[in-house]
């Protein structure tokens, strides 16, 4: 066992001169073999030593190949350990039976060892290829989901927008979406969105919502033209059944005006300064679906120190309690009333732990973006 | 016997063939006693599968005429007749002492 970087094989057989034959064959070729001649030695071996394959003999006494196979199935430490089963049987059915098992390949006994070792090379080559092609596609899906979170801006690279985020992603390409308009150095927009569907492709539109945000959002628009244009063009290019709910929120701290444009989205919450929180709600139409949309649009006048909560309706909807947003976000107004003294920035956690407790997560993906005024 | 030739159609050396020959001769020693013992007790179970382990590791060694006569005894003592085993299993002997000899 000289050499970590030898794959390693696990011979199980109880016929001794087997054993010895194959560990003579697979070490002179540089793989290191641990040997067993019994089933339960040979699933201690194989899960202490992890090794990359294992022989195994199906007819010994006691603990047969086949019962060390679905034990070995059974356990997910050792369940992807590519088996290559060694028989005498010439029936079909015991060799399906293997297959039906889990076992990669069988070598019929008496076997010749140069066989052992060409199907041992090809099984090993098949499980590093899968292992890397799963590697890959792990990487890859960790790849969008450090693109999704890069595409969602941190309340500390931005804090003249004055807000605090909770985000969480069930998947790793999360279906909600959040973004943060500089429009000028007084206005700010505030954006939250709601994915129908969570997949991939899902997180490749969040980059075209992005762009066509910063496009549209600018001084020169008003916040509804501005998603009257987003909504155009993502109407054009979203998949059929494809859409989004969304909230946006434009607040101009000079003039203290606040626009909440509402797009099928959970109402936002508006703790005041002074006063009991109450939801601003606005029926809308939802983005990317329609041509001419109507949306729910309302202008307020804000006052420094007011909080506002905007939210994805993972916050208030419980699949398990058959509880909708439109019921659900009624429950949030004596919540947020715990949390009106907690400062902004650490107000979205704050909430979600009031709602699911401390240790429990959403069942749903969820942000909560706070505003303060 | 050509040993050399034998190891090379494994694909292992010469020593490490000899190796296994030995390893053979005495398991096998070992199945022969069982198979003795197994037609003194009239245990046909016992000599069928003491037989059957000659067979497969005689086979894997190339050692054919062994593997041959372990599979005739193998299939007798299936069927339930070993009470003519003395000439068979002397015959093992006979070969498995000219490959410890060797």
């Amino acid at each position: 066992m000289g050499n970590p970087q030898a794959y390693s094989v696990l011979a199980v057989d109880d016929n001794l001169l087997n054993l010895k034959l194959i560990e003579k064959s697979l070490s002179k070729e540089g793989y290191s073999v641990f040997s067993a001649d019994n089933g339960p030695e040979a699933r201690a071996i194989a899960l202490n030593e992890k090794p990359d394959l294992i022989l195994l003999d199906i007819e010994m006494p006691g603990e047969s190949g086949f019962d060390v196979i679905e034990k070995l199935k059974d356990n997910s430490e050792t369940n992807s350990i590519p088996v290559i089963f060694l028989t005498g049987v010439i029936e079909v059915a015991a060799k399906l039976k293997g297959f039906e098992l889990g076992a990669v390949d069988y070598i019929t006994k008496p076997f010749h060892p140069l066989e052992v070792l060409a199907r041992v090379r090809i099984h090993l080559k098949l499980s590093i290829a899968t292992n890397s092609l799963i590697a890959d596609q792990a990487g890859k899906l960790r790849q969008v989901t450090e693109a999704q979170a890069a595409m969602l801006p941190s309340p500390e690279d931005n804090p003249a927008a004055m807000f605090g985020v909770y985000y969480r992603a069930l998947e790793e390409a999360g279906g909600d979406f959040y973004d943060i308009l500089d429009i000028s150095e007084n206005i700010k927009g505030y954006f939250v969105a709601d994915f129908s569907g969570h997949d991939i492709k899902t997180s490749y539109m969040t980059a075209s919502v992005k762009a066509l945000l910063a496009q549209n959002c600018t001084p020169v628009y008003s916040p509804a033209e501005s998603m009257r244009m987003v909504n155009d063009v993502l109407v054009e290019i979203l998949s059929e059944g494809k859409y989004l709910t969304a909230c946006y929120v434009h607040l101009n701290r000079t003039t203290r005006k606040m626009t909440i444009i509402n797009a099928g989205h959970p109402p936002v919450v508006w703790v005041p300064e002074e006063g009991e929180p109450c939801l601003i709600k606005s029926r809308g139409d939802i983005l990317g679906m329609f041509k001419d949309p109507h949306f729910g649009i309302q202008t307020i006048d804000v006052s420094p120190g007011d909080k506002f909560f905007l939210y994805s309706d993972g916050l208030v909807e419980s699949a398990e309690n058959k509880i909708t947003w439109e019921s659900g976000a009624d429950s949030l107004l004596p919540v947020c009333r715990q949390v009106a003294d907690v400062s902004y920035q650490s107000a979205p956690e704050k909430l979600v732990n009031f709602i699911f407790g401390e240790n429990a997560f959403p069942e749903d993906d969820v942000v909560v973006l706070c505003i303060e005024v | 016997m050509d040993f050399k030739d034998l190891a090379s159609r494994l694909g292992i050396d010469e020593e490490d063939f000899m190796e296994l020959v030995e390893l053979f001769v005495s398991v096998s020693q070992s199945d022969i006693d069982k198979i003795k013992k197994g037609v003194q007790e009239n245990n046909c179970a016992d000599a069928s599968a003491a037989s059957h382990s000659i067979k497969g590791a005689a086979a894997n060694l190339g050692f054919e005429k062994i593997s041959k006569l372990a599979s005739d005894m193998e299939m007798q003592a299936k069927k339930g007749s070993i009470d003519n085993f003395e000439a068979p299993i002397a015959d093992l002997e006979t070969m498995l002492n000219a490959l410890a000899a060797s």
